[in-house]
């Protein structure tokens, strides 16, 4: 009877504990992979900077809460949200069923799609089954990994940062690299040592959106992300964030 | 108090190493108990528990061959570069000394992670080297200079003696190095080289942030699709512990026969 009372006690101790917690958050962490330009990258003064990161800001400014941001590696980012070392994620994470069954989304924030990068050598490559034989680069774990997964005869070579991709390509290793229509723009168009060598072919082959990521069932934070994201696009902060990294 | 203490029992001098080497203490070795442990663990994992360990021992195996290949590559390549590095460390030709004692110097002093990276992309920018053989150089170059110190501690500790009979023989110095110097300080590396074969296995790990699929790389993979990067690394731990192991086995043989005429 009295062991049954103290985990009672306890249950009812911890529900309110994690209901607290839950509530209403005055400080979020959230954590991004600050390798994947224009999105979310290190400045030269070593801050995070970026689309998600003005946005995420935007959004913390009209929802009220302050946000800590932490820079983390993408392979492991969602492995971080399971152990609670930090409560969202914003970090151009596509919404994916996949990744739904595991974890919950805030509605989406903005939209983008996978396109292939190529060496300008290459007159002939369209689409990533035009490599076919060959070897094909994205960020593990990424979307665009899984695009170049589907196509058979293709060999998938997962890189931690997509710059690696792109210096690997470079050097003659691999004949593409699929990734983020922003990202590939920034690499392939705008860094001066690969803007003579590479190209964007085609045009971007998905339809994906980015949402930013929580544990699944923190209910109560999503609302409040939720509530920041309407906010922001509802006084067209967004195009105005979007014109000012997407070019 | 005994009037007539027993005489001393004589301190016999033999030529072996002070302390006797100890066989096999019965059934239950270290050894044994990690070894059939870990694969235990791994059948039980596997058999017991198949969603999701079953599918992750099902994607990693073109890992393990991976790994296994830039080991022994990077074993055999290591060996040789430790092995003229350690001859030139012991040279008295101020040129190659110098040359082996820089590499030795300079090698040691960073990273392996970020030799392997520095390696990988830098070679990467003047020649074109496939990925695998640039990781199995990576790991060599790091490696050689280690081995080249165990190769230097080894030789010298053959003593200068045994040199000079040999030239008394007639012999030429090098033919005295090969013959009389290098079998048997080839029995004092065996312990140290099969520790650094050991380490370089578990190191063949860090070639996983080049674009390689050894086994880290393919288990990150899996768990980066299903999220499981508990179970993943479970499964990771295991396979590399018994690959270790079995390396450390057969050192362990080879040490045996070596010693097994004394």
């Amino acid at each position: 009877m009295k062991l049954l009372r103290t985990l009672a006690a306890t249950a009812a101790l911890l529900s309110t504990l994690s209901l607290t917690a839950f509530a209403a958050p005055k400080s979020i962490k959230v954590a991004t992979d600050a390798t994947w330009p224009p999105m979310e990258m290190v400045d030269a003064n070593k801050q995070i900077v970026g689309y998600d990161i003005d946005f995420l800001k935007a959004v913390a400014k009209e929802a009220g809460v302050a946000v800590e941001i932490k820079n983390t590696a993408w392979d492991g980012i969602f492995a971080g949200l399971d152990s609670d070392r930090y409560d969202a994620i914003i970090s151009s994470v596509t919404i994916t069923k996949e990744r739904q069954a595991k974890y919950d989304f805030t509605e989406p924030y903005t939209s983008i799609g996978q396109i292939l990068v190529v060496p300008k050598t290459n007159k002939t490559a369209k689409v990533i089954a035009d490599l076919k034989g060959k070897k094909v680069g994205a960020q593990i774990g990424t979307t665009g990994a899984m695009e170049i997964k589907k196509v058979t005869g293709v060999e998938l070579k997962t890189y931690d940062e997509i710059g690696l991709a792109f210096e690997d390509m470079a050097a003659g290793r691999i004949s593409g690299v699929v990734c983020d229509e922003p990202v590939a723009a920034h690499f392939a168009l705008q860094k001066k040592e690969y803007r003579d060598k590479f190209k964007i072919v085609g045009k971007s082959f998905t339809k994906e959106a980015y949402g930013m990521v929580v544990k699944k069932g923190n209910k109560e934070l999503v609302a409040l992300l939720n509530k920041g994201i309407k906010a922001v696009k509802a006084k067209k902060l967004d195009v105005k964030i979007h014109t000012k990294w997407v070019k | 108090m005994p009037k007539n203490p027993a005489p001393h029992t004589p301190i016999e001098v033999g030529d072996g190493a002070a302390i006797p080497h100890k066989g096999d203490a019965g059934l239950f070795t270290a050894w044994r108990i990690a070894f059939f442990g870990a694969i235990f663990v791994s059948l039980y994992l596997a058999f017991g528990k198949p969603d999701p360990y079953f599918e992750i021992f099902k994607f990693v195996p073109d890992g393990i061959l991976v790994t296994f290949k830039v080991t022994v590559g990077a074993i055999l390549l290591a060996t040789l570069i430790g092995l003229i590095t350690g001859l030139g460390r012991i040279s008295s030709n101020r040129l190659v000394n110098g040359t082996a004692s820089l590499y030795v110097e300079v090698i040691r002093g960073i990273p392996l992670l970020v030799q392997i990276f520095y390696i990988y992309y830098a070679l990467g920018r003047f020649v074109k080297i496939p990925d695998m053989l640039s990781a199995i150089i990576a790991m060599a170059v790091c490696y050689g200079a280690y081995m080249g110190e165990v190769f230097r501690a080894g030789i010298q500790s053959i003593p200068k003696g045994q040199m000079e009979a040999a030239l008394s023989l007639g012999m030429s110095r090098s033919q005295a190095m090969r013959q009389v110097i290098l079998p048997q300080a080839f029995r004092v590396v065996l312990p140290p080289i099969g520790n650094e074969f050991i380490a370089l296995l578990k190191d063949s790990s860090l070639v996983s942030i080049l674009a390689v699929s050894d086994l880290l790389r393919r288990g990150r993979e899996y768990a980066s699709e299903t999220f499981s990067y508990f179970e993943t690394y479970t499964v990771i731990a295991l396979i590399y512990l018994i690959m270790t192991l079995f390396f450390s086995k057969l050192i362990g043989i080879m040490e045996e026969r070596l010693n097994a005429g004394k």
